[in-house]
């Protein structure tokens, strides 16, 4: 959820998410904060989402960058791995700009981890 | 060299097939093995080709109700909710396991977005975990590949045509070399937008139910003829035939069978026209239709007349190949590996326009 805030201060929510109904991954941590930089007055997101090992994590991460956004300007996406965990960060203009990015991210998030759970584990390298 | 008798010839190769059954599995198999991962518009197939051989097929469409197109985010639910299933068919019914895989296919481009992207994240995910090289094909050499693996036509003037492309396409040094297009919209765009305005079933789809009221028609309305050189336009002739649909539907003037008719006889005509025009630039004896328009028997019978007049031979394939399906990208994507292409993962994001004419054609001469 966003909190929206005249003065500028900063709020943020803590959200705990079902994504995937098998057993690697159960929940998926949101912090949402919406701040007002002096300069850009843009939108922030973040997701933080853990993975069973650090070579799901890599796996997801090489199969979820290489498209680019479907919209050219108002929204960035950067996704980065450390360890197990895959985060993305977002910083858009409007509020439904982001909305229909992180959607659309959440439903390819959920097919990689549907299809890890079916088609994994990764084989040794 | 010493000329050989057959039966010298035929002792030889029962030597050969002994010997070759008496080999291991694993040595016996220097074949490759490419799987292929289509679903650019609303076909989700997979497909596993081993060396020329179709292994499996499998295939879903999401089909919408009467009067309504599919739209792209919509597509991509539909194939996200079955790729996975469509993907362990594909293995079972081919008997293979991940490791016997040599490449894992997948359309790169041209399409819709929203479905390109879903197959290929399915396909990336796989080829990771399972530690095989990916490739993305272009889905236009896709259908090319595969009619030529099909009909064994060696040098052939190829009609591509289907909801979303129509191209006329010659091999010429490297390139698969685009000779006439759709200026607008593909034909079965067309068609298509046509059966959504007198409300017919997409099922199977919306061309194969327009292709069997037009034997019903006996009227022929006169539409607009739009061949452009070597190109062809339909925005005007669906513009024109919307129109009259709605004046003359309900005058009773004639039937939805009539226009279907005419609708067909038009734009085939125009079709035909284009690729004899290639033909004679190339001096092509050979015709190949392929896409999702090509099953249309009555496109077949009139290009047939054309080719039986210049004494060239038609080829076509069936529903199961003319139609999108993942076999036809594993068959694009065999040639493309066995010569050498790969896909590296940060290169592999999909492209909703994508040349047919872009792919160096390595694995021909």
């Amino acid at each position: 959820m966003l909190f929206f805030e005249n003065k500028g201060t900063f709020n943020q929510h803590m959200t705990k998410m079902p994504l995937s109904n098998r057993s690697s991954t159960k929940y998926v941590n949101m912090a949402a904060c919406v701040s007002e930089n002096d300069s850009d007055k843009k939108l922030e997101f973040f997701l933080k989402v853990p993975f069973p090992s650090e070579r799901e994590a890599a796996i997801a991460l090489q199969s979820l960058s290489p498209d680019p956004e479907p919209r050219k300007g108002g929204i960035t996406k950067n996704l980065d791995v450390t360890g197990h965990t895959l985060s993305v960060r977002w910083t858009a203009d409007e509020a439904r700009i982001l909305r229909v990015s992180v959607s659309s991210f959440l439903d390819h998030l959920s097919l990689v981890m549907e299809t890890l759970d079916a088609f994994g584990p990764p084989v040794s390298q | 060299m010493r000329r050989t008798f057959p039966h010298e010839e035929a002792f030889s190769k029962a030597i050969l097939a002994v010997v070759m059954v008496l080999q291991p599995a694993s040595v016996r198999s220097n074949m490759t093995v490419v799987i292929g991962f289509e679903g650019s518009a609303n076909k989700i197939g997979v497909g596993i080709i081993r060396d020329g051989e179709v292994l499996s097929n499998p295939r879903r469409t999401y089909i919408t109700p009467p009067g309504q197109g599919f739209l792209p985010g919509e597509t991509a639910k539909h194939h996200r909710s079955v790729i996975l299933t469509v993907l362990q068919e594909a293995l079972d019914e081919a008997g293979l396991k991940a490791e016997d895989i040599d490449c894992v296919a997948y359309t790169k481009g041209p399409g819709m977005g929203a479905p390109l992207v879903t197959v290929a994240i399915v396909a990336r995910t796989v080829a990771q975990l399972w530690g095989k090289p990916l490739l993305g094909v272009n889905h236009c050499i896709g259908h090319i590949e595969m009619g030529r693996l099909i009909t064994n036509a060696q040098n052939p003037t190829v009609l591509y045509v289907s909801g979303g492309n129509t191209q006329v396409i010659a091999y010429s040094e490297r390139r698969y070399r685009i000779f006439g297009e759709t200026i607008d919209i593909a034909v079965g765009n067309c068609l298509d937008r046509f059966a959504r305005v007198i409300k017919i079933s997409n099922d199977p789809s919306p061309g194969y139910n327009i292709e069997q009221m037009a034997k019903k028609g006996t009227k022929y309305i006169e539409l607009p003829y739009t061949v452009k050189g070597m190109d062809v336009s339909f925005s005007g002739i669906l513009s024109y035939i919307e129109d009259a649909a709605h004046k003359m539907l309900s005058t009773s003037q004639c039937t939805p069978e009539d226009l279907c008719f005419s609708l067909q006889e038009t734009v085939f005509a125009m079709l035909v026209e284009i690729t004899e025009r290639a033909m004679a630039h190339c001096g092509s004896q050979e015709v190949l239709i392929v896409g999702g328009v090509g099953c249309n028997l009555r496109l077949q019978e009139m290009m047939g007349v054309m080719c039986k007049e210049r004494g060239a031979r038609l080829f076509a394939t069936d529903e199961s190949f003319c139609i999108d399906n993942g076999a036809m990208i594993a068959q694009a994507g065999w040639e493309m590996f066995c010569s050498g292409h790969v896909t590296e993962l940060s290169d592999s994001w999909i492209t909703q326009r994508y040349r047919t004419d872009e792919v160096e054609v390595t694995w021909r001469d």
